[in-house]
């Protein structure tokens, strides 16, 4: 490979000095001696360095998670190219680069929307050439990039992306999620919930009316069913409702013992705020199926006592979590959320395996995460699923704390980790069911 | 719960989620009935006010935004709700002030294209700013601890005590603005100048200050609406844009220019969504686009609009 | 910024020299420049040199550090922008609601290549079909209104369109994950859109390109007809003083509704190439933020002319895509990423900078509309003519 990427370095300064990029530089390389052991695929075989490119929300509401994924996507590629952190404990990681190549990166907005998440991993693949992208804040905006990512031969490590259609019916070949599902949020709260809760409830659902709240609502439905629970009703929110009191005000006070709000975000903290406002918390008792930071910071106190799923937690304490939190802490002075513990792993997940297949070539680098065990990011024993790129793994189940409790970053008491053996589905059921995750070239 | 309970009940709350287009969309109506301005940009006095009552009412940690960067967090008064209620409204009245004076002003002889153009670009130039300065992140405008309980109501049972304030305030603030408009020089002045302006001044009446006055009113109006409406909602700079709509159908629904056409189509509108969401909770978002679009074409000038401002 | 339509003012400079040399024996400069055989020449070398220039060209691109996918959305919406701008510009009516044909044509589009043809002609056909026969049905009932209340109304028309596809129609649409089912075949069943051209590639990029390019310039060539038909005249009659044109006996109603069919036909077409283009409709092609971001790309570039609203579009799509992107504002020429680095040291202006890219564009937006009205287009006809003066000619 050292040969190949001579070869390529020189051939850069060439193009560059012609001042040509793109189908030219493509045409260019058909011929080069990296390419008669792989074909040219999507932005392989790379010129010089490879460069990532991360897509998150700086703009919208989520706009503050999206900086601190770009804070953790920072980290990571320092540590790649210097050591530090994780890659100092990860065998197949030499904190000289990947392949010896210092990593270079791009970065740009989604704007948690779809159409200007697309339009920038465009920007990403065609003109920085990345040979993987990685980020979004949402799971409409992670389906359209991993789509494209799919069509153009490049790869998507997913960050934040709850839906069951992210590694279910709109899953693709090309894409990797670390994060938990819907499903999974719905297995993962039954145990802690029930014990706290009881067997026998009745309980009421609030969704919003999109594939990621239909997802949330049909898994709530079916695990906390099978746990003994008896669903009142699920109500649908159309997406864009701010003012959910005439949903809040139809639940049934004297009927109704657990109230879950199927809302993500701002949505979430909106329903939840109002849901406080008419004490129904008085009446019965609240979930929320997914916290992220910007929700809990616009909710404020309204999020004590409520459970939840989290994609991360600075308080899960393990070597993997204890040293990526100091290591951001150090470099940023800050609490890492989930989300950027996210950005950080599938970054080095993806480092590594191109270490493995000892090249970029795409599909060997998709071959060596498929199946892949591990259990160095803080979550237990994984395995990134073959099947359908999903990983096996833990997820974190929380409480809020109540408003004098909360600092910067720290809005959660952990409750409980559920272990992935109580976790999970089988690769011809649930969403995994529906996954056809398309050719490898 | 009854049937009649549950009438009641989507009433009053759709009565209180009309409650906050009424204070926006008055201030929006008067402007573009006397003034003949088109005010895009009224969401971002809406906007002002929900951040200005937040800083004054709160102590908030801002994380991202430039306030951040140079050290101001975390920043707020912390005075509490009631001296936010009294002080929002007088500096959004000042900010109308100039706005009238800089922006409206110059443009007032401008077909009212230009003038959609402009407001919309100022708006979006105002969230912006508010975006850069606090970040994008949402706060949360914690209701006052005076209001934040419930209230057992007769038939309805138990309703949050701040949106029966909001309705409170409104009716309040809609009562003292009518009789402004109605009862005093100042009104009539506005009201005349209203029907025909080229004859007012021809009368020797300077119509400059008043106009003025009217700009300052309709934006502290918007002062109000975000003071009692922000607590409902998580705040963020988009909030500018995302009333503004809605409003804007309130304020032709209604008629332009009159103040209980505002009421009444601030009402219809929160009814309807209440409405809908009971009975078709998918078609609610729809319903209030296809109620003005009924209304516009049934009645042009609107419900309770005397006759076409301009053609 | 001199992106294509720079282009074609320098093209025209040239020509107009050459022109005015020989003064005497050929028509004047303004007849040539007006003449429809010279505008769609024009555009014809100007589209087919943009990507060159825009993503391959030495220097230049390395300047403007453009790409080729970025030149193809420039023209499409370039496209739409025009065709709004036959309203806005021609008879004064202010539509915020025109997202609904870009977003109708773009899923009417994706929706007709998953289960009808897959070939880009006939997609094509059957988006903008829609978009012209929803622009008829809309116009004719928005019409009855002027001023703000046609904005309100389209406005509302527009966001209906929005909810339906958000809920009610998702079985549709695909709701919040927009339409992700496009198919897209070959053109005239031989040229695989997404490959490079043989021969042409270093210019022109691949056959999508070429689909696109050919029809912006058949969009030029059909806008310019039609302003400079009968109907381009009563437009401009009606835009001046509604009432005088109908004392004379126009029937301005049907004029008007005439010019809102034809610019939702723009819109329609811009909105089926953008859904073979992306291979994808996202909801968001509905929201009224896409009838407002139309309405800036026109205002900027400037009404009353052709080709402002496709500068306007390259500048908006710029600014959004290529400085958006922007970490840090750096004076030219320092940097190791420089195309020509005279100062290894990076000297920053601003840091974080592509986040102010909203912003540069709406204070941007508020000073065309109060200084120059007649956007940026404006002012290179104004330098243009000024230079004209200044080298002798009339």
């Amino acid at each position: 490979m050292a040969r190949g990427e001579n070869i390529d370095v020189s051939r850069r300064d060439v193009v560059k000095m012609a001042g040509a990029s793109g189908l030219v530089g493509l045409s260019g390389v058909a011929g080069s001696a990296s390419a008669q052991e792989n074909p040219p695929i999507g932005n392989f075989p790379i010129q010089g360095n490879p460069t990532f490119g991360f897509t998150v929300p700086q703009s919208g509401p989520y706009s503050s998670e999206g900086q601190d994924e770009l804070r953790a996507y920072r980290l990571a590629v320092e540590h790649l190219n210097n050591g530090g952190g994780w890659v100092d404990n990860w065998s197949d990681l030499t904190g000289n680069g990947v392949l010896g190549n210092q990593v270079e990166f791009v970065s740009g907005d989604t704007a948690t929307d779809a159409d200007t998440a697309r339009q920038t991993a465009r920007r990403m693949i065609q003109r920085d050439r990345a040979i993987m992208l990685s980020g979004g804040s949402s799971s409409a905006v992670a389906i359209a990039i991993q789509e494209l990512c799919q069509r153009e031969k490049v790869q998507y490590m997913c960050c934040l992306t709850h839906s069951n259609d992210t590694t279910g019916k709109s899953c693709v070949r090309y894409s990797f999620r670390e994060m938990f599902n819907a499903y999974m949020s719905a297995q993962a709260l039954v145990p802690p919930v029930t014990q706290e809760y009881g067997n026998d409830n009745n309980f009421y659902q609030l969704y919003a009316d999109y594939t990621w709240g239909q997802t949330v609502q049909s898994s709530m439905s079916r695990f906390f069913g099978e746990a003994g629970w008896s669903e009142l009703n699920s109500v649908a929110t159309p997406l864009g409702t701010k003012d959910f009191s005439s949903y809040l005000s139809q639940v049934p006070r004297d009927r109704t013992d657990v109230l879950f709000l199927n809302h993500y975000g701002l949505d979430g903290a909106n329903s939840l705020s109002q849901a406080r406002d008419m004490g129904l918390d008085q009446d019965m008792e609240i979930i929320v199926p997914l916290y992220n930071r910007p929700m809990a910071q616009a909710a404020g106190g309204a999020i004590e006592g409520v459970f939840g799923t989290v994609a991360w937690d600075s308080q899960i304490d393990n070597p993997p979590s204890n040293q990526f939190t100091s290591a951001f802490n150090e470099k940023y002075s800050r609490v890492p959320s989930g989300p950027a513990q996210l950005a950080y792993a599938q970054t080095l997940q993806y480092a590594a395996a191109v270490e493995r297949a000892g090249t970029f070539y795409p599909p060997e680098v998709i071959r060596q995460l498929e199946g892949y065990n591990y259990n160095n990011i803080g979550m237990g024993e994984e395995t990134m699923r073959a099947c359908d790129h999903q990983a096996q793994r833990a997820v974190p189940v929380v409480k809020g704390l109540p408003e004098g409790e909360q600092q910067q970053g720290q809005f959660f008491e952990i409750v409980n980790v559920t272990p992935r053996s109580k976790l999970g589905y089988a690769c011809d059921e649930g969403p995994a069911g529906e996954c056809e995750l398309g050719p490898y070239e | 719960m009854s049937v009649l309970a549950e009438v009641v009940t989507v009433a009053l709350n759709g009565l209180q989620q009309g409650a906050i287009y009424v204070l926006v969309a008055i201030g929006l109506s008067i402007i573009l009935g006397t003034l003949k301005f088109v005010n895009f940009a009224h969401g971002a006095l809406y906007l002002i006010g929900t951040y200005a009552g937040l800083l004054i009412t709160l102590e908030i940690n801002v994380t991202d935004g430039k306030l951040a960067d140079w050290g101001y967090t975390p920043i707020g008064l912390e005075w509490g709700f009631l001296p936010a209620l009294v002080i929002v409204p007088s500096v959004v009245f000042a900010v109308g002030l100039l706005m009238e004076r800089f922006v409206a002003r110059p443009f007032y002889d401008r077909p009212d294209t230009d003038q959609i153009l402009l407001t919309f670009g100022l708006a979006i130039v105002v969230q912006e700013v508010f975006k850069i300065l606090f970040g994008g992140q949402s706060y949360n405008f914690a209701r006052p601890g005076w209001a934040s309980g419930q209230v057992d109501l007769p038939i309805v049972g138990t309703f949050p005590e701040w949106r029966l304030y909001i309705i409170g305030i409104t009716a309040a603030v809609v009562v003292l603005v009518y009789g402004l408009i109605e009862y005093t020089d100042f009104g009539l002045v506005v009201r005349a100048g209203t029907r025909d302006a080229e004859m007012v001044e021809l009368l020797g009446i300077k119509l400059s200050r008043p106009y003025l006055m009217v700009f300052g009113v309709g934006a502290a109006l918007a002062g109000v609406a975000g003071v009692v409406g922000g607590p409902l909602y998580a705040v963020n700079p988009n909030i500018g844009t995302e009333i503004l709509v809605p409003s804007f159908l309130v304020v032709v629904i209604g008629g332009v220019g009159s103040i209980t056409g505002a009421v009444l189509g601030g009402i219809l509108i929160g009814e309807t969504l209440a409405i809908l969401v009971a009975v078709a909770p998918q078609w609610s978002q729809v319903g209030i686009y296809v109620l003005a679009a009924i209304v516009l074409l049934a009645r042009p000038q609107g419900l309770l609009g005397v006759e076409e401002v301009t053609p | 910024m001199s992106d294509e339509p720079t282009e074609t003012a320098d093209a025209a400079e040239d020509t107009g020299t050459v022109v005015e040399r020989a003064e005497r024996q050929l028509p004047s400069w303004e007849r040539v420049r007006e003449s429809e055989l010279f505008v769609v020449a024009a555009t014809t070398v100007a589209v087919a040199l943009f990507p060159w220039l825009f993503a391959r060209a030495p220097v230049v691109s390395g300047v403007l550090q453009g790409y080729q996918d970025l030149a193809t959305l420039i023209l499409i919406w370039g496209i739409f922008a025009m065709g709004f701008n036959l309203l806005l510009g021609y008879t004064g009516l202010l539509s915020f609601g025109h997202a609904a044909f870009w977003g109708g044509a773009a899923y009417a589009a994706g929706v007709f290549s998953a289960n009808v043809s897959s070939s880009p002609i006939l997609v094509i056909l059957a988006g903008t079909a829609f978009a012209a026969l929803s622009a008829w049905v809309l116009g004719f009932v928005s019409l009855r209104r002027g001023g703000i209340y046609f904005a309100i109304l389209t406005l509302a028309f527009g966001q209906m369109a929005y909810y339906m596809a958000l809920s009610p129609l998702a079985g549709i649409t695909g709701g919040e994950n927009g339409f992700t089912g496009v198919e897209l075949g070959k053109l005239f069943g031989v040229f695989e859109l997404r490959y490079p051209v043989p021969g042409l590639d270093w210019l022109v990029g691949t056959w999508k390109y070429v689909l696109v390019g050919g029809i912006a310039v058949l969009c030029v060539a059909a806008a310019n007809r039609i302003l400079h038909s009968p109907y381009g005249m009563v437009f401009r009659a009606i835009r001046e003083n509604e009432q005088r044109a109908e004392f004379v006996g126009l029937n301005v109603w049907r004029y008007k509704l005439m010019a809102f069919v034809i610019s939702g036909t723009f819109a329609g077409i811009a909105g089926s190439l953008f859904t073979i283009y992306s291979a994808y409709v996202p909801l968001s092609s509905f929201y009224w933020t896409t009838s407002g971001e139309v309405v800036i790309m026109a205002v900027l570039g400037g009404v009353g002319s052709l080709f402002g609203p496709i500068v306007g579009a390259g500048v908006y799509l710029y600014v959004e895509n290529i400085v958006s992107g922007v970490q840090q504002l750096t004076l030219p020429f320092t940097g190791p990423a420089e195309y020509l680095t005279l100062v290894e040291e990076p000297v920053v202006i601003l840091d974080g900078f592509g986040a102010y890219w909203h912003l540069i564009l709406g204070l941007v937006f508020v000073a065309v509309v109060v200084l120059f009205p007649r956007g940026i287009w404006g002012l290179f006809e104004d330098v243009g003519s000024a230079l004209r003066r200044l080298g002798g000619g009339r």
